[in-house]
């Protein structure tokens, strides 16, 4: 039972590896995004990615290997069969084929692909620069004033 | 004669004389009420073997009947009174809790009282122990001392039983008041009443006079602030309330005196602070705000870069301080622990687990399943090193680090030299130039990481942590619920310089709490020119919502602004992913762990709790004009929710 898994992770690391030595430049997509936003909200990716890809793991704009195609990204989906560990883990799920087929995977990986940059520019957010210029001004004082 | 408790031979049970008048008494108001049918069918109100209440005794507890007019006393002077007078005298500002007639005599003390009626201690009128707990552990996170809750007998214990065991884990200094009516319902006694949560309070006692009430709530109190610090009860009998105190005369109260370490060993240390080129302090969090105070003095009396907890947890050292931060070299040739640990010489205080083996009747284990386990207060390292330990590790001394700081620093006042003290001064200006230089930068790596999904909807828990800071960041504020679930994303943002800046974690990481502490620091904000900030889970929320009355009744200083991401989001990660591993897929994940289908409306919530509110806000451009509108609420005195849906994480 383990062999199958150590050959996936071993071919993922070989996709990293070769793609970590080139530009990270993403392939095209053939996948239907509209049908993967709503498979991204049934299976639950939201719970740790957010609605649009900002979350507790971004997915967006983050050059993550796994997102370099949609072959590698099944294959990520499908890594972890294996690994159920006796603690709770908040750590990626494993999709397997029978729960999530390859033209779903494909669907997903179109919606993500198709998610908006949204980091504005930091001088474009007057809180953020309000949060910064006062932080520059203000100084401690002691005691129970500010 | 008092008789023994058979399970506690050094404590006697009440007198039962007095007993059999209030059975009497009682007995004779349910046979006024029933019809003689049903009183036939209903077996004595008062047999030994029948525990649960009777239909009479839920009349009269519901008030369906008029109490009996019992033969006439006088009593001028009830003990309840003393009781109170003692509350004051240690300072006692406010008293949780939801009526219960084990109580009764107590409560209408704190009512009418004095000439004019007493005010302090104030009644708060809390829905539920819980609340009443975690609001007396938010108020003394945020002081350092304790606040009153006062529960009905058994019931009262078990429905407080879980903010009691939180308390236990941050080692908070609470007073839980337990009244006890031995004659009244028996399911609501019981002989060693303390014992229901025994293994996870400090100290208890359940005294059998009046005079030893007076001196057991004294010793209450000093047992819950001296280290190891916690939760104590104190059973009080209905009768002690209610008795005639006659002439006696309520003993002054005597403070705690916490030790701290010898002349000796302070004077070592001081030499080792004063010989360093490069010391540090390692700081957690201290007791109470004097501490906090005490550790600036030191860190500023050698010159010394200091770390801080303010971030994680109340009572830290103030995070804008110019010695707060790596210093200028991160090579540090002297170490100094206090209540966090050091390679060279740690102070820290015993902690709540070191009763365990004396207390621990249920035999729960409490972190002894899992090696090195350490409750501590949020923020400390936990620190596995016995007490005189020599290892690489250094020294660890159990003793109070707050007690100690004075003895060194009087150390250090004779030891300094003026050429010490130039080299000192010198070095407090590079560092505080370095410190100030890391604060900026890691805050400009914090913004560009927060900005992520700023213009998202639903609003990212990082904007509206962001959102709210410059609109607090000049008054004087309290984050007082848990931020984990909510990204904590204050921690990188905001400026930690209070005391009471931020509270800190759960203790048990027990749902529930964050509304109830919230409502208690605002107990203590309200006096004290304060507002409190709530970043309230909705999940959290559902536990005990009646908080918000409490808040709204007692016109209190708290904006609440809901992470409101309709789910338990943990769990739904946690499901997911054994769904995952198992090869089930992920689509049925969210069973039991959304709140969905329906949404739940905060907003009404809170306005039908009488809490002025706004929202559901989905767009993240409405969100700071309604932070606006709560701060300024909350200013006025006047709690604000705000319904925000948030990213779900």
């Amino acid at each position: 039972m383990r062999r199958p898994v150590i050959g996936t992770i071993s071919f993922l690391l070989g996709s990293i590896a070769a793609s970590m030595g080139q530009t990270q430049e993403l392939e095209s997509v053939i996948g239907d995004a509209t049908s993967g936003a709503q498979l991204y909200y049934d299976h639950g990716c939201h719970g740790c990615h957010g609605y649009s890809g900002y979350g507790r793991q971004d997915l967006n704009n983050t050059g993550s290997p796994w997102l370099t195609n949609e072959e590698v990204f099944r294959a990520f989906l499908r890594a972890r069969g294996n690994e159920a560990p006796i603690l709770p883990s908040t750590a990626m799920p494993n999709y397997p084929k029978n729960s999530l087929s390859d033209e779903m995977a494909r669907d997903i990986y179109a919606y993500i692909r198709s998610m908006p940059d949204n980091r504005p520019e930091t001088d474009d957010i007057p809180t953020l620069r309000t949060i910064l210029e006062a932080a520059e001004q203000r100084e401690f004082s002691k005691g129970r004033e500010n | 004669m008092n008789r023994k408790n058979p399970n506690h031979p050094n404590q006697y049970l009440p007198k039962t004389d007095r007993r059999k008048f209030l059975k009497g008494a009682a007995t004779s108001a349910a046979a006024l009420a029933i019809s003689p049918t049903s009183k036939a069918q209903e077996p004595s109100a008062y047999s030994a073997s029948y525990t649960a209440p009777s239909y009479q005794q839920m009349q009269r507890d519901a008030g369906m009947v008029i109490p009996p007019m019992p033969n006439t006393r006088t009593v001028v002077r009830p003990g309840s009174d003393l009781m109170v007078q003692a509350l004051k005298d240690m300072g006692i500002e406010f008293v949780a809790s939801n009526p219960g007639s084990s109580f009764e005599g107590i409560q209408e003390s704190i009512a009418n009282y004095g000439d004019p009626p007493n005010h302090l201690p104030e009644f708060i009128t809390a829905l539920h122990e819980e609340s009443s707990v975690d609001m007396a552990n938010g108020y003394a996170k945020s002081e350092g001392k304790p606040m009153a809750a006062m529960l009905h007998g058994t019931l009262g214990i078990q429905h407080a039983s879980m903010s009691i065991f939180q308390a236990y884990h941050t080692g908070t200094p609470m007073l839980l008041l337990v009244g006890r009516d031995a004659g009244f319902i028996q399911a609501h006694t019981a002989a060693d009443m303390a014992a229901m949560c025994r293994s996870f309070t400090k100290w208890d006692a359940q005294p059998t006079t009046l005079e030893e009430c007076i001196d057991t709530l004294h010793e209450a109190y000093r047992q819950a602030v001296t280290p190891p610090c916690g939760p104590v009860m104190v059973v009080i009998d209905i009768e002690l309330q209610k008795e005639e105190a006659q002439n006696f005369q309520l003993p002054p109260f005597l403070p705690a005196v916490i030790e701290g370490i010898d002349t000796a060993t302070a004077r070592d240390i001081a030499r080792r602070l004063l010989n360093a080129n490069n010391p540090r302090l390692e700081t957690g969090p201290f007791r109470t705000p004097e501490g906090v105070e005490s550790a600036v003095q030191l860190a500023e009396l050698v010159g010394a870069s200091t770390s801080t907890t303010a971030a994680a947890a109340s009572m830290g050292f103030p995070q804008r301080h110019p010695l707060c931060g790596p210093g200028s070299d991160t090579n540090y040739d002297f170490v100094l622990g206090l209540e966090a640990a050091s390679p060279h010489i740690t102070l820290k205080r015993p902690t709540v687990n070191s009763l365990t083996a004396e207390r621990d009747e249920m035999n729960i284990g409490f972190g002894s399943l899992q090696e090195d386990y350490v409750p501590n207060p949020p923020g400390a390292e936990p620190t596995p090193m016995q007490e005189g330990q020599q290892a690489s590790q250094g020294t660890l001394l159990n003793i109070d680090a707050q007690a100690s700081i004075p003895i060194i620093i009087s150390e250090l006042s004779r030891l300094i030299t003026p050429a010490q003290q130039r080299m000192i001064n010198e070095r407090k200006r590079q560092y505080a130039s370095a410190n100030r230089e890391a604060f900026l930068t890691a805050l400009a790596e914090a913004v560009e990481e927060k900005k992520r999904g700023w213009d998202l909807s639903p609003i990212s828990t990082a904007r509206l942590y962001a959102e709210l800071w410059p609109l607090i960041m000049d008054e004087d504020w309290c984050l007082a619920s848990p931020s984990n679930f909510s990204g904590g994303h204050h921690r990188q943002l905001w400026e930690h310089n209070k005391p009471y800046s931020f509270l800190g974690t759960q203790g048990a990481g027990g749902m529930g709490y964050g509304l109830g502490a919230s409502v208690g620091a605002a107990l203590a904000a309200r006096s004290r020119d304060r507002f409190v900030v709530n970043v309230q889970c909705d999940g959290d929320l559902n536990y005990a919502p009646g908080a918000l009355w409490t808040a709204a009744h007692h016109e209190l200083p708290m904006l609440a602004v809901m992470h409101n991401n309709r789910a338990w989001h943990q769990e739904y990660m946690f499901v997911q992913y054994l769904a995952g591993v198992r090869g089930r897929g992920t689509e049925r994940g969210h069973i039991g762990c959304v709140l969905r289908d329906p949404f739940i409306d905060y907003s009404k919530m809170a306005e039908s709790y009488g809490v002025a509110s706004e929202g559901p806000i989905e767009d993240p451009s409405l969100l700071a004009a309604a932070l606006n509108r709560g701060v300024e609420s909350v200013k006025a005195g006047k709690p604000y929710l705000i319904d925000a849906i948030t990213q779900p994480r």
